[in-house]
């Protein structure tokens, strides 16, 4: 699409704040509509949005496979770790409580980690499906 | 006065699902598809105030960057075949 300015400069003006507004609805979930699950698809929509304009190798050289691959694997791991953080200082599974001073802290933390891996994970498996989606060939397995 | 114009969305929203259904061509419809996304993103910002509830914007800006992605998505498709490749 090299021959469309409006579409090229709109993508440039628009990824930041689309990051921007993911990390608000990421952040700002405990009080307003959001959460993980909708500030990773908007995160990776940003993404999603320059691989579409600028073309998938571009969009591949701005956030490279290896690097969205190792953070989609951390994601699952800090939501792993938190759970096995309580685990190992003597409560059940995913119990907050423990993790702070108060329990209200402890819950504070918690929640924060576990939505904070939930949403490193999303946006990086929405990107990877739309990466192993565009570079799928429909002619080449026939 | 909400209501007034939630029910003039809603009038204009079925105007532009039977310009849809019956779209002479492909950019008839993409067409008809976005400003059915407009009428949708006015909509929830309306319902959201109606309700006296104005977090509902979040969500209508998220409906309105999805709405622009989705187009540029589907216009990208039909013009070069894929969503991927960078037209030379």
């Amino acid at each position: 699409m090299n021959e469309n300015p409006i579409l090229r400069i709109s993508t440039k003006i628009l990824f930041a704040p689309i990051i921007l507004f993911g990390l608000y609805v990421q952040f700002h979930g405990d009080f307003g509509p959001g959460g993980g699950f909708q500030a990773g698809v908007i995160v990776a929509s940003a993404f999603i949005l320059y691989s579409i304009v600028f073309g998938v190798d571009e969009g591949k050289k701005l956030f490279p496979s290896n690097i969205n691959l190792f953070l989609l694997a951390l994601g699952g791991l800090l939501y792993g770790g938190v759970g096995i953080a309580s685990m190992l200082l003597g409560e059940e599974f995913l119990s907050y409580n423990i993790l702070g001073s108060s329990p209200q802290s402890g819950q504070h933390i918690g929640i924060l980690l576990i939505e904070f891996g939930v949403g490193l994970t999303v946006s990086n498996v929405m990107i990877a499906l739309f990466n192993a989606f565009v570079s799928f060939k429909s002619g080449k397995n026939k | 006065m909400f209501l007034a114009a939630l029910i003039a969305c809603a009038i204009s929203g079925i105007l532009i699902l039977i310009r849809i259904i019956l779209g002479r061509t492909t950019f008839d419809r993409v067409l008809a598809v976005n400003s059915l996304g407009t009428i949708i993103v006015i909509g929830i910002a309306l319902h959201g105030f109606y309700t006296n509830r104005p977090e509902f914007l979040d969500i209508a800006i998220v409906y309105a960057l999805i709405n622009f992605i989705g187009t540029v998505a589907v216009l990208k498709l039909f013009s070069t075949g894929s969503l991927g490749e960078q037209r030379k």
